[in-house]
Order: structure tokens, then sequence, then C-alpha cells
């Protein structure tokens, strides 16, 4: 086998890297046995031959990790939205702190966040936002944030000083384009549901709200908080891209990737997936299992990575059962 | 200050085209050197929230204004493009900041002063009081005595790109942008072209002459775009037959409907980028007769009007009285469903 034609597979690559480890294991091991009288050879070769059973190790895992099957949205930049659930004003204050958490979070990460659309509630809460982020492997690391957070603490509007129970949603769609959609123009239809009036000279307005639907599923999209109709137009299609590009992927799924991801969660936005306990300051997460009593650090987006990766190793894990069980 | 920005309308009449103007600088470009302190700029802000609230939907119902909610939104862009470090200082909780910490903007508080109340209470439009107006994905700089670039007039841009990808020749050519005011579509358009495209933009007004130019400096597109002072064809009558497309938003409100335009067009905007004569199409059938001379053949072109009645006639007048010069003349509508554009080519 020629290098050109190996760089067509990789993990033939890999193999053969595992092969030349083990003849190379194999020599140092008779140097160990045939230089019994010379102790400064045998230690010598005893430490490369420790290296190079560490070195065959981590080839082994690559190789394997290499196999396991990936999603191909893995890559791409996403669009967040939060949704305040049960709990009325408290939950729309949470889901800002929520909203806040993930921005840090991305900034930390040298992501770009962007706020497409903020409902704000009479508090000044979030009912609803939406966020673009784009960076390296934003999906991959954010995918298992999808799901209800629950927060347990007492509201700000709460006199007697009880704790109360509020949800928020989180969905983290993959971010796709036209191509990907094949989103067609005439399947479009696009209006700026302003009151009447005849328009173009005759109205100065610094509205340019847009809603964009999408004909042949009925999903519509309104964005109004950017300064130019164009802007908004770009956001409302963006958005639309990604619940479209989502509902595709859900219908296309292997059974073999829908168990996978039944194993780590649904990914199913009306599952439980993480408990915010303010009073106890920790933060739980119920798929893997694990909590943290730094509830405040997960909030400044310092912590979060702990569940992120926990989240990511178990996928791992998962993958490698389901892929050595079959 | 106050009103000094009321120019009579006449003043921007065609006599002197070496009247120098000089644009100002919208308020987001300016260098944050003033210094105020947080509990008095919190102070403004709950002055500036409680004087657009009590508009309630007055405006609205009288002309078809911004209600409270649509300038409170404008109060968040004005502190956007005023304030230094715009995260967000009005909202952070007071922990963090004491409220004697210096907070810096690019204009005094006094003067944020007086800009709301010219917004509130003169109707002075938003686009005037920060200086600028976002229009697709630029922010153009724009002042009274030139036409704010409405959201409508974004989609000509849209209808040019798709006029160049259907031919490819259109893309290195010379457009025309006539009437520019901003210079808006001009630079729209410019940014689309091919390296060897060029567009020439006409205005009659020295003070839109002098903003469009400023704003091509600002988009670095000097090279592609030149800006000429005079009417309509005027100044391109050296380039006669040479135009592979033409586009335009020319005044198109009849006279007898200017004296009821919302306030913030009919007492702020220029007449002479709004005013189309008694039927409002003197300078759209102006456009149409000089675009059979000016236009090579198979040139596109996409003119704004006021809407369907204006539009179902254009395409009447040219299918009749132009009868064989241009192809494919066809009606497009805005967002909100209204004939706006008039569009088509130029025979072969």
């Amino acid at each position: 086998m020629t290098v050109n034609s190996l760089k067509n597979h990789p993990h033939l690559a890999g193999e053969i890297c595992v092969t030349l480890n083990w003849q190379e294991i194999k020599e140092l091991k008779s140097v160990i046995s045939e230089c019994e009288d010379d102790k400064d050879m045998q230690q010598m070769a005893s430490e490369v031959l420790s290296e190079a059973t560490e070195g065959e190790k981590k080839f082994q895992v690559l190789l394997l990790k290499s196999l396991l099957p990936k999603d191909d949205a893995d890559e791409r930049d996403c669009i967040l939205e939060v949704r305040a659930g049960t709990g009325g004003e408290e939950a729309s204050l949470f889901a800002m702190d929520i909203f806040k958490m993930y921005e840090k979070y991305s900034v930390k990460k040298g992501w770009k966040y962007e706020v497409l659309e903020v409902a704000e509630s009479d508090l000044k809460g979030y009912k609803e936002a939406i966020a673009s982020i784009s960076g390296t492997s934003v999906y991959r690391k954010l995918k298992f944030e999808s799901g209800i957070h629950r927060v347990q603490r007492v509201p700000v509007t709460e006199k007697a000083g009880r704790v109360h129970t509020s949800a928020v949603s989180v969905a983290i769609l993959p971010q796709a384009d036209q191509l990907d959609v094949k989103l067609r123009n005439e399947d479009l239809r696009i209006d700026t549901y302003r009151s009447g009036g005849s328009g173009g000279q005759h109205a100065n307005t610094t509205n340019s709200a847009v809603r964009i639907t999408h004909m042949p599923s009925g999903i519509t999209v309104s964005i109004q908080d950017q300064r130019s109709q164009h802007m908004n137009k770009a956001k409302a299609l963006k958005i639309l891209c990604a619940k479209l590009y989502e509902i595709e992927r859900l219908s296309n799924q292997s059974s073999r990737s829908k168990l996978r991801l039944k194993q780590i969660g649904s990914g199913d936005r009306s599952e439980r997936i993480r408990t915010y306990n303010f009073p106890q300051g920790r933060v739980t997460d119920h798929r893997v299992g694990i909590t943290t009593h730094s509830i405040d650090d997960v909030l400044q987006g310092d912590d979060l990575d702990a569940f992120i990766d926990a989240l990511l190793l178990r996928e791992e894990m998962d993958a490698i059962a389901l892929f050595s069980s079959t | 200050m106050r009103l000094s920005f009321i120019r009579p309308i006449s003043c921007c009449a065609v006599s002197s085209p070496t009247t120098l103007v000089k644009p100002q600088t919208p308020l987001f470009l300016r260098p944050p050197t003033f210094k105020t302190t947080l509990t008095d700029l919190k102070k403004w802000h709950l002055w500036a929230k409680s004087l657009a609230s009590s508009v309630g939907s007055a405006f609205l119902n009288l002309d078809n204004g911004p209600d409270s909610n649509q300038l409170l939104r404008e109060l968040n862009w004005l502190i956007e493009d005023a304030i230094g470090t715009p995260k967000s200082i009005l909202e952070q909780p007071h922990k963090s900041r004491n409220g004697n910490s210096t907070v810096l903007i690019r204009t005094c508080l006094d003067e944020l002063y007086v800009l709301w109340k010219q917004r509130v209470e003169e109707r002075r439009p938003f686009q005037y009081v920060v200086g600028c107006e976002h229009w697709r994905d630029l922010v153009l700089s724009v002042q009274e005595g030139v036409l704010i670039p409405r959201p409508e007039t974004e989609l000509i841009v849209d209808l040019v790109d798709e006029a160049i990808k259907e031919n490819e020749e259109l893309r290195d050519g010379l457009w025309g942008d006539l009437g520019t005011g901003s210079g808006a579509l001009a630079i729209g358009i410019a940014r689309i072209l091919g390296s060897k495209g060029r567009v020439i933009a006409t205005d009659l007004s020295p003070v839109a002459t002098a903003v469009a130019s400023y704003n091509v400096q600002r988009y670095d597109l000097e090279e592609k775009v030149h800006v000429k002072q005079g009417s309509w064809f005027e100044p391109l009558r050296d380039n006669e037959g040479e135009f592979v497309g033409l586009v335009s938003n020319p005044p198109y409100i009849p006279s007898k409907d200017i004296g009821g335009l919302q306030a913030e067009v009919g007492r702020h905007e220029p007449r002479l980028a709004l005013d189309g004569g008694a039927s409002g199409m003197n300078d759209l059938i102006h456009l149409c007769d000089g675009a059979v001379s000016m236009l090579k053949p198979g040139g596109f072109f996409a003119f704004e009007t006021n809407g369907d009645e204006q539009s179902k006639f254009l395409v009447h007048y040219i299918e009749t009285k132009k009868q064989g010069s241009f192809s494919k003349v066809k009606m497009v509508s805005d967002f909100a469903g209204i004939q706006r554009f008039i569009t088509g080519f130029r025979g072969r």
C-alpha cells in the first residue's frame, strides 16, 4: 500500500501505526530478556517499552474513535432558543440567566455569540430569546443542552420567602443554509406585519419587522429587533433554515443513531435535564447524575464544562458500547 | 441649535452647484469624549422613557406615526449609538458599579436631552437624530436635506442581483442611480458588481451629493461609484447608451398629498425628494422616456413607484408609448404586498 492510497484510508493508517508499534514492543521485550547482564541497557529498554505501550493504547483509542459513527452536525454552528416555561415572571428571569450563561460560556470558548431576538417580560426577564452561536465544534459541545432546565429558588417577586420551582426550555439547533434544506423561494411568503398605510416615501418608520412563512410546513419566524429590514429578514431566514434542518434530521435519522440519542436523553425539549437549586447552591444533571456545588460558577459559564465534558464522554462510551456489541 | 435643521425647501435648488456642504458625522462614529456619571445617565434614561411612554398611540392615530413601543425601541438604539461602551450599562445590577462611576458618551448629556425632545416633541425623524440609517447591511449617514432611505427600497438591490445572476454581462457594466439621495442604491449595487462594474449616482441636491460622497467614501467605493450633481440624466450625457442598468427611487407622491404626510416626513424630509407633481409621476415618466436612449440593448431598469396605481399606469405607458423599446416589463411587490416597483429590459 502506498502512502498516497493511505491518505484515502486514514483508519488503515492508524492500523499500520499500531502494527509498527507492536513490532517495536516485541523487539524491546526481547532486548530486555536478552540483556539480563546489562542493567543499564535493560533499564533503558523498559523505559522505552512503557512509553511504547502507552502510545499503543492511545493509538487504539484514537483508532476506535475514528471508527465510531459521527453526528455530521457536530462541526456546525448552532441556534440557541431559550423559552420561559411554567413559573411566570420567575421563569422569564431565569430564562434570562440561562441565556446569559451561554453567552458567557461562548465568550470564554472564543465563539461568536449574536443575539437575534429577545422578547422581554414585564420585569425585564426574557419570555423568549434566540441567539446564533458560531465557532469551532459549537454544536458538538452544546447539543446536550437541549431540554428542560429547572430552577428552585426564592423569586424576587416572592414576599413570603418561599422557594418556587420554575422551568425554562432550551433548544440547540444546528445551523443550516438554504442549500442544506433545499429552500425554494416560491415556498416562502415574506411580509411586514405592519398596519396599512401607503408605505414607501409616505412613511418614516424604524419598524422593519419581517415575518417569513414557510408554506409547505407552516413554520413562521418573525424578527423585529434588527435595525434594517434586510437584517431582520436574514436572521429570520437563518432561524427558519435551522428549524427545517432539525425536522429533516429527526425524520432521517437511522435507527442506530436514534438509539445513541436515547441513551443520553431524547434530545426532546420536554425532557427535564438539569436542576439549578439556589438554596443549596447546587446544579444537578439528571442524565449523567453529576452534581456541582458551585452554582454561581456554572451560571457565569465557568463550570458548565463539568457537565458538557461528562456528557460528551458518556456519548463516546455509549457509542463504543454500541459499536462493540454489533 | 433648536430648529436650525429645518431648512426652507428652496435652498436645495439648482442655482449653486459649487456649494460646499460638509456632511455631518453620525453619532455612533463620533469619539466618546464626553463624560457623565451613571446616575445622571440613568436619570436621563428615565426621563426619556417617560416622555416616550406619554405618547401612547396618539401619533399613530394622528398620522400613522410611531407609538410608545416604537419610540422605546428607538431610545435603546440611541443609547447604543451614544454610549462609548454599549454593554447595556443602564441595565446592569447596582452592585457592580456605583452611581458616581464615569460613563463615556459621544455627545454631551444636555445634547441627549435636546435630541430626545426633538424626536418626540418635534417629531424629528430618529434617523436624523442619530445621523444614520441602517439599510440592508449598511449603516448610511443621513441628515436634514437628504431623504432617509426606506426599507422597501432595499428590494431594488435584490432585483438587480437577480438580473445580474441571469445575465452576467451586467455585472461588469455601467450602472446609473438617479436621484441617489444618501447614495444607498448606488452603494448597495456597487457591492454586488464585478471588478469592472461602475455606478454613476446623480442628485440635484448639493446636500445629497455631499452625503452620498461621504457614504461612498466610508465604504471605500470611490473607485466604483461616482457621484455627480445635476438633474436626472443631465450629468450623464457623456455616457448615453452605455448603461447596462438604471435604478431610481424618484419623488412620487402627488403634490396634493404632501400636506397630509406623517409629521416625520412632511415636516422634516426634503420636499424635493418626495413631491412628484400633480400625478406624482412627473419624474417617473421622465425616467422611462430617458431610459430608452441611456440603456444599452439588454440593459435592465428598476424604478420605485407610489404603488399599485402608478405601477399599472407606467407599465401601460411603456407598453403603448414606448412600444418595442422594452421587453419583460413587469410590476414587483414589496413585502407589504403593494406593487411597488416596475422592472424591465431595453429591447435588443
